[in-house]
């Protein structure tokens, strides 16, 4: 099963936070659905050419995070809980805005002027996609 | 017995001009180790100690269960070896050495083998001689590969290599991985590829073996901070912290130990913390290196 | 399982050294169609050739099959197969001794064919011819031995130097025994104590040697 899962070296994040990332990602696209099996670890670590360990470590933090289940024999696939796609979406946009919200803090940005900012770009983005 | 597949214990080994001290190094089933360390550190010694090949002064060597290097035969039969000193016949093809390794051993893949042809873009009926230097890199770790054995047993494999004839090597090495029961232990100095698909990390340095552990608990251990110090402001010596490098305003600290509490103790003392970044295998390997010489002198042993 | 590993390097090696091997009984049995058409000047360098043939190849087959294995860094692939130090040694002997007697055996016996069919060649000559034909085979051990354990071109030409130099020395002295002496002019081959004294000498320093060196390689413990 071709997982799709591509390592970038010029990320300087960890590799098990990318494939913990990418795993989100493929689930909350939709191209991997509720209950789904997935590659076991040793499966996706031979495919993407990384070590055991480190795959190893990204299914143990998602499994903690109650995305996917592994089963001692059986492999592993993705959680079956209904709207897990949409729920790692939201998770996502939640990081988003955090981060954006502590790089405004740095540069001394209040919420008031996070949030006009923030229509201000919605507003660009729509008026690009008119044109 | 446990079932190591590779176990020394206490391994010394006294030369003129070098000495091997106290290894102590475990590698269990199904897993791969890279031994990393500079130029003269003793890899390629210990991974000769390990093969049998340089008989130990003291301490226990044990490979796939065999005592070494009294049992080497009996191990040899499981160990795929290939060093990066070590040549093949140039006078002959490459067709002539799987033949030789075939009639040796009864394990030998020939389907397999005729598949790394292709992935490796070999051309059996060439003589060796006529090999570029990766060619003939590759030719050696297809004669190793295409016999599956339980225990590989590599110095430098991607040494010299292309990016492209690395990736195909890497992609053989990991593959290995798909039976459980299948070992391997490589040295290099290229921390990339070691951090990519090791298991378990060896630090080796003078002789020393300076760390060895899994992989992820080690990299998930060590930070780089780099920290905002308004002037006058001492920044505290905390445990977990191996160096502190001030310059102006700005201030980079290295932890080997890292825990959140690190972060708060040095915002509590005024700094404001920029950034908290991963550090990279190659980071780690030399800020270590760099730490366990400077005790060593302190000590001077 | 143990021996064909044994067996496939001896086997190895001796393919692989094909060519040197025939053109040393090529060229000993063109010396001697040499020394058969007579005259002075043929016979001279039919014999010189013949016993050259033999030396240069027992100079040639210690270096390409021995000393290259350190050299061209082949040792390490060798010893990464499920053979132990003693086993190496004794494949390196085997096929080392056994190239060389080959053509040794060869010519030995093209030789004495060659003075028993001779009208005026005395067969008396050939207890000595055999004598001196075993002292190359002697030197020739002595060669392989120091090459196995020095693993160097230096102590290895010593060896050559010292080993050529008792063939000279060996006929000068062989011919001085009175006993031996006696027996060369005949035209009965006599097996006289003196000359089978010598030869058994010779079969025992032979078994010295070699077994010397598989004792001092298996002592060895930096091997590769």
């Amino acid at each position: 099963m071709d997982s799709g899962i591509l390592i970038s070296q010029s990320d300087k994040r960890p590799i098990y936070l990318q494939i913990i990332e990418q795993i989100k990602r493929r689930i909350a696209v939709g191209d991997w659905s509720e209950g789904q099996s997935i590659p076991s670890i040793r499966q996706l670590a031979v495919d993407i050419q990384v070590s055991v360990i480190t795959v190893k470590r990204a299914y143990l933090e998602l499994e903690r995070e109650g995305v996917i289940v592994t089963q001692q024999g059986r492999g592993s696939h993705v959680a079956s809980t209904p709207g897990l796609g949409i729920r790692l979406h939201q998770e996502e946009l939640q990081q988003h805005l955090k981060e954006a919200i502590r790089l405004s803090a740095l540069l001394g940005i209040e919420p008031k002027e996070l949030e006009s900012r923030l229509r201000e770009a919605s507003d660009d983005i729509a008026a690009k996609e008119r044109s | 017995m446990t079932n190591f597949a590779i176990k020394l214990d206490g391994v010394g080994k006294k030369y003129r001009y070098f000495t091997l001290d106290n290894i102590q190094l475990e590698l269990s089933p199904g897993q791969i180790m890279g031994l990393i360390g500079p130029n003269g550190a003793g890899k390629s010694t210990t991974i000769r100690i390990l093969m049998g090949l340089i008989h130990q002064d003291h301490g226990d060597v044990r490979v796939l269960g065999h005592r070494m290097p009294a049992e080497q035969v009996a191990a040899k039969w499981d160990i795929g070896f290939a060093s990066e000193d070590m040549r093949l016949y140039d006078a002959m093809t490459l067709d002539w050495h799987m033949r030789f390794i075939r009639s040796i051993y009864p394990q030998w893949d020939q389907t397999y083998a005729q598949l790394l042809l292709k992935r490796f873009g070999l051309r059996a009926e060439q003589k060796i001689k006529g090999f570029s230097h990766g060619q003939r890199v590759k030719a050696t770790l297809l004669l190793v590969l295409a016999r599956r054995p339980r225990l590989l047993v590599l110095d430098e494999p991607t040494t010299g290599l292309d990016p492209v004839a690395r990736h195909e090597i890497l992609r053989e090495l990991t593959a290995v991985m798909n039976d459980e029961g299948r070992s391997i232990l490589f040295s290099s100095h290229n921390t990339q590829d070691v951090e990519q698909i090791s298991d378990q990390i060896t630090f080796i340095d003078r002789g020393r073996i300076i760390d060895s552990l899994d992989k992820e608990a080690y990299l998930n251990r060590w930070r780089r901070l780099r920290l905002e110090a308004p002037l006058g402001i001492e920044l505290p010596a905390l445990p977990g912290i191996i160096n502190i490098r001030q310059s102006g305003r700005l201030a980079i600290a290295t932890a080997n130990e890292f825990v959140p509490g690190i972060a708060a103790a040095y915002e509590n003392s005024g700094a404001r913390i920029q950034m908290i970044e991963n550090m990279t295998l190659e980071e780690i390997f030399v800020a270590k290196v760099e730490l366990s010489r400077d005790e060593h002198e302190e000590v001077g042993a | 399982m143990k021996r064909s590993v044994i067996q496939t390097l001896i086997l190895t090696d001796l393919r692989r050294h094909r060519l040197p091997i025939l053109a040393c009984i090529a060229s000993g049995i063109f010396a001697l169609g040499l020394i058969r058409i007579g005259g002075e000047l043929p016979v001279i360098l039919g014999t010189i050739w013949f016993f050259t043939g033999l030396i240069v190849l027992g100079c040639l087959l210690p270096g390409t099959n021995v000393i290259n294995e350190r050299k061209k860094q082949t040792l390490p692939f060798l010893m990464s197969l499920p053979v132990s130090i003693t086993q190496f040694t004794t494949a390196k002997i085997v096929s080392t001794v056994g190239m060389f007697i080959v053509p040794w055996l060869t010519l030995v016996i093209a030789a004495v064919l060659f003075i028993l069919g001779h009208p005026r060649l005395p067969d008396g000559m050939i207890p000595v011819v055999l004598a001196i034909a075993t002292l190359t085979l002697v030197g020739f051990c002595l060669i392989a031995g120091v090459a196995l354990v020095s693993e160097a071109e230096g102590p290895m030409a010593a060896a050559m130097v010292v080993a050529n130099s008792s063939y000279g020395l060996g006929w000068y002295l062989l011919v001085r025994m009175p006993g031996v002496r006696a027996g060369l002019a005949s035209p009965e081959i006599i097996w006289g104590k003196e000359i089978l004294t010598v030869l058994g000498f010779e079969f025992a320093v032979i078994v010295l040697i070699l077994g010397l060196t598989i004792y001092l390689q298996s002592r060895k413990r930096d091997f590769v």
